[in-house]
C-alpha cells in the first residue's frame, strides 16, 4: 500500500484496506446511530451543525488513522483520561476510528514485539504520534529510557513521516510537572525539543478526552490540524478563559464570593475568586464541555481552578489559594499585599527619619551660629554632644 | 511672610533678589493633578479587584463590575494625561521640556551631585534648581515609565477577555515573555510602588518648600516661584 | 547462563524492565529495574504545604486519588488538624470506589491478556458460550445473540488486517489454557468493564469535579460542599446518584468480575503454585470509621493493619512505622552518608547518580545500580505490599467478611489457604477485596447519609487554614493503603514552606531492587522457578510480574 505522507487529501482512500463503512457495515451499526456520533462531535468541535454531515461523510470514508502513543516522564493521567471516553467509547475508538498500534499500557505484545510493532508503524508513514509525559533532557536524557533507548530518540524516530504529533497533557505540551522548579531532570515539552512535523497541544491535567477526540474526528475530517493559539492549543478548546465561560461569572461580577470552604457562599456555589479560583488566567473549555461525560468540572464541584492548562502553571500559579504568585525570593507564605505595605511603609519611615535628621542638621547649625557671635559668655554652657 | 534676620556674626550674605517665575504651564498642572486623580481611583478600585475588601450580601449587585468598569474609565483618563503630557515635554517650556527628565547634557548629569549632597546631609540648603533638578527628573522619568509598564499591562489584562481583539493583539507579547499570573503580578505592585513614590515625592516638596521657601508646593498649583535673579540667567 | 530483558513490560503504569536469567527452562534470578525518574519530592522543596496533595497526585494518574489523601493526611497529622466526619466519609467514599475501578480496569485490561488468547475467541460457539456465561453468573449480557455479535466484531476487526493494540501478541502461546467459550466470554467482558470503569467514575466527578486528577481535596477536610438545600452542593440527589454508582460496582464485582476469576483459575492451578515470593506481607490498613486522622490511631480501621513474616498466619504483628527505611545500595541515587545503610524518611535523601550504561544499551549491570526505585525495608526486611497482603492480614486478624469471602473462594477452587501464596491467590485476592470494599462503599454512604441528616454539613476544618497559626516547624507523616499497597508520605514544614518531603511507595516496596543485603524485592524475589516454556516469548514472566499490578510513575515518583 503506497504509504502516504503529510496531510491527506480530502477525496475518498480505499486503497488497501477495509474503509469505515465497510466496517460499519459488518457490524451492522446503523447509519443513524452513526450520524448521530458526528453530531455530537460536530458540537464538540464548536463547528456549525452544518459540518456533521461533512465529518460523517470523512469518517466513513477513510481509513483508519495509526496512531503511536509514546509514554515518556509522564504519570498515564491522560490514558486514564482516554479510557474515559464517551461518545464515542473508548471501544468504539480502538475498533473502528482509529488503529492504536503502539501503547505501553494497553497493547498485548511487550519487549522486543512490541518495539518492533512500533517500528512497522512507523515504516508505514502517515501516522499520529500523541506524547503523554515530558521529554527530560538533563544527562544525556537517562531520565527515562524504554527498551534502553531514550525518550528524546524514541521521538525523533516516531517523528519521522509523521503525519502530525498531538501532545496530551501539559507535561508533553509544556513540561508539566517534572518541568516544574527546581526540574531535576531537564523536563522539556515536546515542542522545545522537535520541530519539522505539525504539532497540537491539548494540555490540561490530564487533557479532557472530548478534546482528543475532537482533534482526531477535526484531523480525519479536514486533512489537517485546527487552527491554535500562540501556545499551539487548537482555538475550539482553548479559545476562551475559563472566567469568561464560567458558571458563576455572575456571582463574580455581584461581588458575592465564597470566603471560606464550607461557608454560605461556598454552599451556594458562589465565585471562588477570594480561594485562589484560577480561572481569569487559564484558557480551557472545562465550564461548556465539563468532564466525565458533562457530569461536573472543578469550580462545579466546589474547587477553584488552579490554571493546569496554562504553560509552567506549577510555578505561575502557585500558591494556588492565593489570588497572586509568589513574588520570587520571598518565603511561600508573603503575599504581594504585605510586600507593597512593606514598600509604603518602608518609604514614609525612610524618609520620616530622613525629616528628622534635617530638624536636627538645622538646630545643631543654629546653636554653633550663636556660639560663634559670644565665645566667651557661654562657653561653658555647651556640652558637646 | 518676614525675613529672618541672618545673625550679624555669620559670614555676611547679602539676601540676594528674588522674582517670581511662571514655572509650571497650564498642561503641566493639569495633567499632574489628573495623573494624581486617575491613580486614586485606579488604586481603590484596583485594589479592591485585587482583595474586594467589601463583603455584599446575599442581594446580588454589580459591584466588580462596576470597579472594573471605573477602573477601565479612570485608566482612558491617565493614558490621555500622561499622553498629553508626553506631547508638551517637546512643545512646552524649558523647564517642562523631555530633556528635564532625561540628562542628556553633561551639566543636567552632573547638577544631580548638588541635590545629592543636600540630601545626604552634606549640604544645607537644596541646590538652587528653578525647574526640577536632575535627580528629580530621573525620578519622574522613572514614574512615567513605570506607568508606561502599568498601560501595557493593563492593556494585556483587558485583552484577555477578547483574544484575537485588539488589545489581545497589541500586547499579547507580554504573556509570552512572564505568564498571565505574573503579569497581574507586576500591575499590583506598580501600585504599591507608585505610592511609595508619592510619600517620598510629597516628602521632597514639602522639605524643598520650606527649606528653599521659593513657594513649590504652590508651584504645582499656580505655576509660579520665587526663584533668585541669577538662576535666570544661566 | 542464556539472559533475557522485557523492557518494556507492557499492560502495566510507567516503565518497567525486567532481566532475568533461565536455565532449565525456569527463572533462576531476576532483576526489576524502573527505568523512569521525574523527583516530585525535590520538586516540593519549598512549596506551601496545603498545595502539596496536587503536586504528589501526579505521581500517577491511575492511582490518582491515594497520593492525594496521603499527603493531606500527612500535612494534618504535622500540624495537629483533624478533618471533620463527613470529610472523612467523603475521602473514604473516593478511595473505596477507587479500589474497584482501579482492580477492574487491572483485571480486564492489564492482566487478563495474560491468560485470555482473543485469537481462540475467533472458533468460539456463542451458544455454548452463552451455556458457560450463564452457569457461572446472572450477568445480563450473556446471551448467544450477545456472543455472536461480540464474535462477529472482532473477527471483522482481525479481518480488517488491521490488529492495532492486539498486534505481535503471543497468541497461540502453549501457556495459555482456556477454551475458546471462556477466551470469548473474557473479551465480551473485557469490552464492557471499559463502559463500566467509564461510567462508575462519575462518582469521583461528582465529589471531586473531574477523574483523573479529582481537585476536590484540601488540607482540613473536602471542597465539596453539602447542603441538603442547595443545588450547588451535596443533596439528596447526589446521594441517590451515588448508591446506585456504587450498586452498579458492586454487581460488576460479583456478576462479572470475580465469577471470571472462578472461571479461569480452574485452567491454570498450576499457577497457585508458582510466583510466591518473600512471603512477608504488610498491611497500613485504612477506612477510618470515625474522624481521627488514620496515622495516627491505627484501631478503629475497617481493614486492618498488620505485618505477617514467612507465611505465618497465625501471628499478624503490630505495625510500628519507625521500622520504615529505605536502601539505595542497588538504586541510581546517593546518600550523604554512603550507600551502605538504609535512611528512615524523615532523614531521606533522594540526590539523584545514575550509574547505569549509556543509552542506547542492550543490558544493565546489575552487580551495581540498576533502577530508579529505591529499597523500602520494614525492621531490615522486605515486605510485599497489596491486594494479597491486606487480604492476608485481615484474615489473620479475624475480619469476618474477608475470611468469609477468601475461605468461599478457597472451597470453589477446592484448594487449601497455601494456594493463597501464589501469583493465582495475587490476582484472587484482588477480585475478593474488590467485592468487600464495594459492599463497604455502601455503608459509607449510608454513615454518610445518617450524619447529614443529623445535621452536620462541615466539610471542612479552617481552623489552622491560615499558615500564620502554623508552628514554626512541624513534622508529620501519612499513611494510606493504597490499591497497590501501603504507602506512606512524610512530610517537614518549616516557616510556612515544606523543608522536606519523602514518598515511600507501595510498587517501591514490590518493584524495589535488592537492598544493602542484597535481599531481593518482592518482584524478583516471585520470579524465580518461573516456568518458561519460550525465551522470545516471556508470557509466564508477565503473569507474575502483572499480578502485581506495577505502577512504575507511583514507585519512582
Ligand atoms: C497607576 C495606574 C494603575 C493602578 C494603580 C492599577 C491598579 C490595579 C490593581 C491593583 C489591579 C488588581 C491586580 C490584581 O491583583 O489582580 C488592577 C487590575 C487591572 N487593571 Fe489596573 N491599574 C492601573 C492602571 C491600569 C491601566 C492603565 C489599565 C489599562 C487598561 C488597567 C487595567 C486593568 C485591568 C484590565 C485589570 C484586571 C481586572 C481583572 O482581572 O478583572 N489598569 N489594576
Ligand atoms: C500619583 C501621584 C502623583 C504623581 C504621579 C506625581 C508626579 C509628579 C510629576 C511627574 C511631577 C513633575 C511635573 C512634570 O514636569 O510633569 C510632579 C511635580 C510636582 N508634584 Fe506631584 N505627583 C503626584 C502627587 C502629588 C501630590 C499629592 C503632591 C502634593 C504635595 C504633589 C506635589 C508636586 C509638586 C509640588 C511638584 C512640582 C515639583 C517641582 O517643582 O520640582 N504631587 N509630580
Ligand atoms: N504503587 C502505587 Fe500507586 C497505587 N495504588 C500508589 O501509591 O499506583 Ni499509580
Ligand atoms: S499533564 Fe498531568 S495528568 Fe498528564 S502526565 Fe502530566 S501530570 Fe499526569
Ligand atoms: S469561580 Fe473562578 S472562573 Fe468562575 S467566575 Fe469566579 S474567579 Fe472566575
Ligand atoms: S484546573 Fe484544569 S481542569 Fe479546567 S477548571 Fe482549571 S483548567
Ligand atoms: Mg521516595
Amino acid at each position: 500500500m503506497e504509504a502516504r505522507k503529510g496531510s491527506r487529501d480530502m477525496t475518498v482512500s480505499t486503497i488497501g484496506g477495509a474503509t469505515l463503512t465497510e466496517e460499519l457495515e459488518a457490524r451492522g451499526i446503523t447509519r443513524r446511530a452513526f450520524l448521530a456520533f458526528c453530531t455530537s462531535l460536530t458540537a464538540t468541535l464548536a463547528l456549525p451543525s452544518v459540518f456533521s454531515e461533512r465529518i460523517a461523510h470523512a469518517l466513513e470514508n477513510s481509513e483508519k488513522p495509526t496512531i503511536i502513543w509514546l509514554e515518556f516522564q509522564d504519570c498515564a493521567g491522560n490514558t486514564e483520561s482516554f479510557l474515559r471516553a464517551h461518545n464515542p467509547g473508548v471501544a468504539d475508538l480502538i475498533l473502528d476510528v482509529i488503529s492504536v498500534d503502539y501503547h505501553e499500557v494497553i497493547m498485548a505484545a511487550a519487549g522486543h514485539q512490541a518495539e518492533a510493532a512500533k517500528e512497522e508503524a512507523i515504516a508505514r508513514g502517515g501516522h499520529i504520534v500523541i506524547v503523554e509525559g515530558s521529554v527530560p533532557t538533563a544527562g544525556g536524557g537517562v531520565y527515562c529510557t524504554i527498551a534502553g533507548k531514550t525518550a528524546l530518540q524514541h521521538l525523533e524516530e516516531a517523528a519521522v513521516g509523521a503525519a502530525a504529533i498531538i501532545n496530551v497533557g501539559t507535561c508533553s505540551s509544556f513540561g508539566g510537572i517534572p518541568a516544574a522548579s527546581p526540574n531535576p531532570t531537564g523536563a522539556r515539552g515536546v515542542p522545545a525539543v522537535i520541530s519539522g512535523v505539525p504539532i497540537l497541544n491539548l494540555p490540561g491535567c490530564p487533557m479532557n478526552v472530548d478534546n482528543l477526540v475532537g482533534t482526531i474526528a477535526h484531523f480525519v475530517t479536514f486533512g489537517a490540524l485546527p487552527a491554535t493559539d500562540s501556545e499551539g492549543r487548537p482555538l475550539f478548546a482553548y479559545g476562551q478563559r475559563i472566567h469568561d465561560n464560567c458558571e458563576r461569572r455572575a456571582r463574580f461580577d455581584a461581588g458575592q464570593f465564597a470566603l471560606e470552604w464550607g461557608d454560605e457562599g461556598h454552599r451556594k456555589g458562589w465565585c471562588l475568586y477570594k480561594l485562589g479560583c484560577k480561572g481569569p488566567s487559564t484558557f480551557h473549555n472545562c465550564p461548556t464541555q465539563r468532564w466525565n461525560m458533562g457530569t461536573s468540572w472543578p469550580i462545579g464541584a466546589g474547587h477553584g481552578c488552579v490554571g493546569c492548562s496554562e504553560p509552567d502553571f506549577w510555578d505561575t500559579m502557585t500558591p494556588f489559594y492565593a489570588r497572586l504568585p509568589k513574588p520570587p525570593g520571598f518565603n511561600v507564605t508573603t503575599t504581594a499585599e504585605q510586600i507593597g505595605l512593606g514598600i509604603v511603609g518602608a518609604t514614609a519611615v525612610g524618609f520620616g527619619v530622613h525629616g528628622v535628621a534635617k530638624v536636627i542638621q538645622h538646630s545643631r547649625e543654629k546653636t554653633e551660629a550663636s556660639e560663634q557671635s559670644d565665645p566667651a559668655e557661654d562657653a561653658g554652657e555647651e556640652s558637646e554632644d | 511672610m518676614t525675613i529672618q534676620p541672618k545673625p550679624a556674626s555669620v559670614k555676611i550674605e547679602k539676601t540676594p533678589p528674588r522674582m517670581t517665575v511662571k514655572v509650571w504651564e497650564l498642561p503641566v498642572r493639569i495633567t499632574h493633578w489628573v495623573i494624581f486623580l486617575a491613580v486614586v481611583v485606579l488604586s481603590v478600585t484596583g485594589f479592591y479587584i485585587a482583595r474586594p475588601f467589601i463583603i455584599v450580601g446575599s442581594d446580588p449587585g454589580f459591584l466588580m463590575g462596576w470597579m472594573r468598569a471605573i477602573h477601565n474609565l479612570a485608566a482612558w483618563v491617565f493614558i490621555a494625561a500622561i499622553a498629553a503630557r508626553v506631547i508638551w515635554s517637546l512643545v512646552g517650556n524649558r523647564w517642562s521640556r523631555w530633556d528635564q527628565f532625561l540628562p542628556v547634557s553633561r551639566d543636567r548629569r552632573t547638577g544631580g551631585g548638588e541635590t545629592l549632597k543636600y540630601y545626604l546631609f552634606m549640604r544645607r540648603d537644596p541646590a538652587p534648581e528653578i525647574g526640577h533638578n536632575p535627580l528629580a527628573g530621573l525620578a519622574y522619568l522613572a514614574v512615567y515609565l513605570m506607568f508606561g509598564v502599568q498601560i501595557v499591562t493593563g492593556f494585556a489584562l483587558l485583552g484577555l477577555e477578547n483574544p484575537g481583539g485588539i488589545f489581545y493583539n497589541l500586547t499579547g507579547w507580554v504573556f509570552d515573555i512572564g505568564s498571565i499570573p505574573t503579569t497581574r503580578l507586576i500591575h499590583h505592585m506598580i501600585m504599591w510602588l507608585t505610592w511609595g513614590f508619592v510619600v517620598h515625592h510629597v516628602y521632597s516638596a514639602v522639605l524643598v518648600d520650606t527649606e528653599a521657601r521659593n513657594g513649590l508646593i504652590s508651584s504645582i498649583v499656580t505655576g509660579r516661584k520665587e526663584v533668585e535673579e541669577s538662576l535666570l540667567d544661566e | 547462563m542464556p539472559r533475557i530483558a522485557v523492557d518494556p513490560v507492557t499492560r502495566i503504569e510507567g516503565h518497567l524492565r525486567v532481566e532475568a536469567e533461565v536455565d532449565g527452562g525456569v527463572v533462576t534470578d531476576a532483576w526489576s529495574s524502573c527505568t523512569m525518574w521525574r523527583g516530585i519530592e525535590t520538586i516540593l522543596k519549598g512549596r506551601d504545604p496545603r498545595d502539596a496533595w496536587y503536586f504528589t497526585q501526579r505521581i500517577c494518574g491511575v492511582c490518582t486519588t491515594v497520593h492525594a489523601l496521603a499527603s493531606v493526611r500527612a500535612v494534618e497529622n504535622a500540624l495537629g488538624i483533624v478533618p471533620p466526619l463527613n470529610a472523612q466519609l467523603l475521602r473514604n467514599l473516593i478511595a473505596l470506589s477507587q479500589y474497584v475501578q482501579d482492580h477492574v480496569v487491572h483485571f480486564y485490561h492489564l492482566h487478563a491478556l495474560d491468560w485470555v488468547d482473543i485469537t481462540s475467541a475467533l472458533e468460539a460457539d456463542p451458544e455454548a458460550t452463552a451455556a458457560l456465561a450463564s452457569s457461572i453468573s446472572d450477568y445480563p449480557r450473556s446471551s448467544p445473540s450477545h456472543f455472536e455479535a461480540v464474535k462477529q466484531r472482532l473477527t471483522s476487526f482481525v479481518e480488517a488486517g488491521r490488529l492495532g493494540p492486539f498486534a505481535q501478541g503471543y497468541w497461540g502461546h502453549p501457556a495459555y489454557a482456556l477454551p475458546p467459550e471462556a477466551n470469548l466470554m473474557a473479551v465480551s467482558h473485557y469490552l464492557d468493564a471499559l463502559d463500566f470503569q467509564r461510567d462508575y467514575m462519575r462518582i469521583h466527578a461528582i465529589l471531586g469535579g473531574k477523574n483523573p486528577h479529582l481537585q476536590t481535596y484540601l488540607v482540613g477536610g473536602m471542597a465539596v460542599p453539602i447542603d441538603p438545600n442547595s443545588q450547588n452542593a451535596i443533596n439528596a440527589t447526589t446521594l441517590l446518584q451515588l448508591r446506585k454508582l456504587l450498586e452498579s460496582g458492586l454487581r460488576f464485582v460479583t456478576q462479572a468480575y470475580i465469577p471470571d476469576v472462578l472461571a479461569v483459575a480452574p485452567f491454570y492451578t498450576d499457577w497457585a503454585a508458582i510466583g510466591a515470593g518473600l512471603g512477608n506481607y504488610m498491611s497500613f490498613g485504612d477506612f477510618p470509621t470515625g474522624a481521627q486522622n488514620p496515622s495516627m490511631d491505627r484501631d478503629a480501621l475497617y481493614l486492618p493493619s498488620g505485618v505477617i513474616v514467612g507465611n505465618d498466619l497465625s501471628q499478624v504483628h503490630r505495625l510500628d512505622a519507625t521500622k520504615i527505611t529505605e536502601y539505595v545500595a542497588h538504586s541510581w541515587y546517593s546518600y550523604e552518608g554512603g550507600d551502605g545503610s538504609p535512611l528512615a524518611p524523615f532523614d531521606g535523601e533522594t540526590t539523584p547518580d545514575y550509574t547505569g550504561p549509556e543509552p542506547p544499551y542492550e543490558f544493565l549491570d546489575t552487580d551495581g545500580k540498576y533502577s530508579w526505585l529505591k529499597s523500602p525495608r520494614y525492621d531490615d526486611m522486605p515486605m510485599e505490599v497489596g491486594p494479597l497482603a491486606r487480604m492476608l492480614v485481615a484474615y489473620g486478624s479475624g475480619h469476618e467478611r474477608v475470611q468469609q469471602l477468601v475461605n468461599s473462594v478457597l472451597e470453589t477452587l477446592g484448594v487449601g489457604p497455601e494456594a493463597l501464596f501464589s501469583t493465582l491467590g495475587r490476582t484472587a485476592a484482588r477480585a475478593i477485596e474488590s467485592q468487600v470494599l464495594a459492599e463497604r462503599s455502601l455503608e459509607v454512604l449510608d454513615q454518610l447519609t445518617a450524619n447529614i441528616s443529623g445535621g452536620d454539613i462541615t466539610i471542612h476544618n479552617g481552623d489552622l487554614w491560615d499558615p500564620e497559626s502554623w508552628p514554626q516547624t512541624a513534622s508529620g507523616f501519612g499513611m494510606h493503603e493504597a490499591p497497590r499497597g501501603s504507602l506512606s508520605h512524610w512530610v517537614t514544614i518549616a516557616d510556612g514552606a515544606i523543608d522536606h518531603y519523602q514518598i515511600v511507595v507501595p510498587s517501591t516496596w514490590n518493584a524495589g531492587p535488592r537492598d544493602g543485603n542484597g535481599a531481593r524485592g518482592a518482584y524478583e524475589s516471585a520470579l524465580l522457578n518461573t516456568p518458561i516454556a519460550d525465551p522470545e516469548r516471556p508470557l509466564e514472566i508477565l503473569r507474575t510480574v502483572h499480578s502485581f499490578d506495577p505502577c512504575m510513575a507511583c514507585a519512582a515518583h
